[in-house]
C-alpha cells in the first residue's frame, strides 16, 4: 500500500523548487509559488500525521520495489511527528520570505534552495533507508550552506566555509557508520537491520558504528563538543533561513538519535543516554551563560538554541517513556517559539541602518515599532523561558516530571536552575530592545504588516498549545508507545512482502 | 594480501586527508576534504568488493561462483556525486573569500571573532 501523501511531504518542495527556478523574471510569483509548495507539503504532512495516529504507520515504496531491496519512505509516529513540525516551521519561514525585504531573497537561487532544504529535511525524517538518509542530509547541508553564503551579511561566506568543513567531517562519520552497518548486516534498510539485531547476534562493527552515527547526529544538532560552528553560521544567515535553521534543521540530530536509540541500539541506549545527559547539561549551561553575555539579538537566540537543545538531550538521556514524551514536546514547542522570535528580531534588525541585530543598533527599536511586535516578542520570550500560560511551561513541566520520576536529582536541579538563565536573557533583551528609549535611532520606514503574519501565526500556536496542551501531549504519548516496540516499525515496512 | 594493501591505503589516505584538512591554508583544507572523501569511498568499496569470487558484472559466470557485491559500487557512485558537489561548492566559496581578503590563510579571516 503506497501512501502518496508520504511522498508529497518529502518531494513536493523540490518540485516547487524546479518551477521556482523557471520563474526567475517573476519575483512575486516565484515567492508565492514557493510558499504554496511548502503549504502543500505541510498539508500532506498533516494528512500523514492524521493517518499515522489514526490507523498506524504509512509507507511509500519508491519505484514500487519491495523493501529491503528498494528505498522505502516510512512515516511512523516519530517520523510523522517531526515531519509535521518541520513542515509547519518551514511553511512559516517561507511565508516570512514572501514579504522579506532582504536583498538575497530576490536572488534566483534563494527560494529554490530553501525548498530543496525542506526536501532534504523532510526526506531525512521520513526515509527508511539509511543511505538515502545520508543523501537527504547532504542535500539539506549543501542548500543551507549556499543560503548562508549568499546572505546580505558579508560574513556569511566565512561562516558557510567553516560549517561546510565541519559538517563534511560529520558526513564522513555518517558514511563510515553506514558502511560499517552495511558490512555487518548486508542491508541498508533500517527495519531489516533492526530485525536482524532482534533475532541475531550483535556484530562488533555495528557497535562501533553507533559511535560514528551518534557523533554525526550530535554534530548536526550542534551539541557541546561540536557546537563551535553554530552561532556564527546561524547568526549570519538571512532571517527566514535563520528561523528555520535554529528551530527545525538542528532537530535532525535529535530525530536521528531517538531513531538510533529506539530502533537499532536499544541495548546500548542506557550507555549512550548517560552520555547525552552530561552533554546536554554542558550545553544548557554553555548556551545559557554565553547568551547572557551576548549583545546581539540574533546571536543570542543562536546561543539559546544550544541551551534548549541541551534540555531536550537531558530528557532523551533519561530515556523513560515519560522523558521521551517530554523531549518530543520540548522539541516541538521550541521549534515554534524560536522561529517566531527570530522572525520578530529580523523584522526589527532589517529596519535599522546597518541592518544588524547588535543591541547598539537595534536597541530601542521596539519602542518605535507598533505594539504588536513588542507583544509578540514578549509572548515568545515568556514561552522560551517557560512561564505558565505559554507552551514552554508545558515542556519544562514535562521535563521536571520525568526527572522526578527517574529520581535524577542533580541533573534535574541543574536543568531547572539553568531554566532561570533563559528568563534572565529574555528579559534583558526585552529591556534593551523594547523598553529603553534610544533618541539617536532612525528606523527605515517600511510597511511592517506583511512580515508580522508568520510570527503571529506561530505565537498564536504557542499560546494555543500552552492553554490547551492535551492534543500535543497525547500525540507525543502515541509516538512513544510506538517507539517502545521496534516491531511497529519493522512490521510497517513489510520486508519481502508485497 | 590485497586486503592488507587496501586497508593500508585507506588508512594512509585518511591520515593525509585529516592532516590537510587541519592546515591553515583554506585551499589545502579543501583538498584534504576531497582526499578524506576518497578514503571513505574506498572504505565503502572494501566493505563489499572482496566478498565474492567473481567480478560483479560478468557475462560468462562459471557455475557455483559467488559474484562480489555490486551495491557498494552504486553507493560509491552516489557518494562521489555528493562529495563532488560539496567540493565544488567549497572551492567556489574559497575562491570568493580569498579574492575578498587577498589571502587564503584562515587565520587572517577572523572577522567572525568579534
Amino acid at each position: 500500500m503506497n501512501n502518496l501523501f508520504v511522498l508529497g511531504t518529502a518531494f513536493l518542495p523540490i518540485f516547487g523548487a524546479v518551477v521556482a527556478l523557471l520563474l526567475v523574471r517573476y519575483d512575486r510569483a516565484k515567492r508565492w509559488l514557493s510558499f504554496l509548495a511548502s503549504l502543500a507539503a505541510w498539508a500532506c504532512s498533516l494528512v500523514v500525521a492524521i493517518q499515522v495516529f489514526g490507523e498506524g504507520p504509512q509507507t511509500y515504496r519508491m519505484g514500487g520495489y519491495q523493501p529491503p531491496f528498494g528505498i522505502v519512505l516510512v512515516a511512523d509516529g516519530l517520523g510523522a511527528f517531526f515531519a509535521f513540525m518541520s513542515a509547519t516551521v518551514m511553511m512559516a519561514g517561507l511565508l516570512y520570505a514572501v514579504h522579506c525585504k532582504d536583498k538575497c531573497v530576490s536572488y534566483p537561487a534563494f527560494l529554490p534552495l530553501f525548498l530543496t532544504m525542506e526536501t532534504g529535511l523532510n526526506g531525512a525524517l521520513l526515509t527508511g533507508d539509511i543511505f538515502s538518509l545520508f543523501v537527504f542530509m547532504e542535500l539539506m547541508v549543501l542548500s543551507s550552506v549556499t543560503l548562508v553564503a549568499i546572505a546580505d551579511d558579508s560574513l556569511g561566506l566565512e561562516a558557510a566555509i567553516k560549517y561546510l568543513l565541519i559538517s563534511g567531517m560529520g558526513t564522513l562519520l555518517l558514511l563510515l557508520g553506514i558502511a560499517d552497518l552495511y558490512a555487518s548486516f548486508g542491508t541498508l534498510n533500517m527495519a531489516d537491520m533492526a530485525q536482524q539485531l532482534v533475532t541475531g547476534e550483535r556484530p562488533l562493527l555495528a557497535q562501533g558504528a553507533s559511535v560514528m552515527l551518534v557523533c554525526a547526529f550530535l554534530l548536526k544538532s550542534a551539541v557541546f563538543p561540536f557546537h563551535f560552528w553554530q552561532p556564527d553560521f546561524h547568526t549570519t544567515a538571512p532571517t527566514p533561513v535563520h528561523a528555520v535553521l535554529s528551530s527545525v534543521v538542528v532537530k535532525i540530530g535529535i530525530y536521528g538519535i531517538i531513531r538510533l536509540l529506539t530502533l537499532l541500539y536499544r541495548q546500548e541506549a542506557q550507555a549512550i543516554g548517560s552520555l547525552l545527559v552530561v552533554l546536554g547539561l554542558i550545553g544548557v549551561f554553555y548556551g545559557g551563560l554565553t547568551a547572557l553575555r551576548t549583545y546581539n539579538g540574533k546571536r543570542l537566540l543562536a546561543y539559546s538554541t544550544i541551551g534548549q537543545i541541551g534540555f531536550i538531550l537531558v530528557s532523551m538521556g533519561w530515556g523513560t517513556p515519560l522523558a521521551l514524551v517530554a523531549a518530543l514536546v520540548y522539541a516541538f514547542n521550541h521549534a515554534l517559539v524560536k522561529a517566531a522570535l527570530l522572525m520578530v528580531m529580523g523584522l526589527l534588525s532589517s529596519r535599522t541602518d546597518p541592518k544588524s541585530a547588535d543591541f547598539a543598533d537595534v536597541g530601542g527599536a521596539g519602542t518605535l515599532m507598533p505594539p504588536i511586535i513588542g507583544a509578540l516578542w514578549f509572548l515568545g520570550g515568556m514561552a522560551l523561558a517557560g512561564v505558565p500560560p505559554m507552551n514552554g511551561f508545558i515542556s519544562k513541566l514535562a521535563i521536571v516530571q520525568s526527572g522526578v520520576q527517574v529520581q535524577q536529582w542533580l541533573p534535574l536541579f541543574l536543568a531547572v536552575g539553568a531554566g532561570f538563565i533563559t528568563l534572565i536573557y529574555v528579559i534583558r533583551t526585552w529591556q534593551a530592545v523594547f523598553q529603553r528609549k534610544n533618541p539617536d535611532l532612525k528606523l527605515t520606514i517600511k510597511s511592517y504588516g506583511d512580515g508580522v503574519i508568520a510570527p503571529t501565526l506561530l505565537i498564536a500556536l504557542c499560546v494555543l498549545l500552552g492553554v490547551y496542551a492535551v492534543p500535543l501531549l497525547h500525540v507525543a504519548e502515541l509516538v512513544v508507545q510506538q517507539l517502545a516496540d521496534p516491531f511497529v516499525y519493522i512490521d510497517a515496512v513489510r520486508l519481502f512482502g508485497d | 594480501m590485497i586486503e592488507v594493501i587496501f586497508a593500508a591505503a585507506i588508512g594512509a589516505l585518511f591520515a593525509l586527508g585529516v592532516f590537510q584538512l587541519l592546515r591553515r591554508d583554506l585551499i589545502k583544507s579543501a583538498m584534504g576534504f576531497a582526499v578524506l572523501f576518497t578514503a571513505v569511498n574506498l572504505f565503502l568499496l572494501a566493505v563489499g568488493a572482496y566478498r565474492g569470487e567473481a567480478s560483479a558484472y560478468t557475462a560468462n559466470l562459471e557455475a557455483g561462483l559467488m559474484t562480489s557485491d555490486p551495491l557498494v559500487q552504486a553507493l560509491i557512485l552516489t557518494a562521489i556525486v555528493v562529495s563532488f558537489g560539496s567540493y565544488a561548492l567549497l572551492l567556489g566559496m574559497v575562491y570568493v573569500v580569498s579574492r575578498r581578503y587577498r589571502t587564503a590563510d584562515s587565520d587572517e579571516m577572523n572577522n567572525l571573532q568579534n
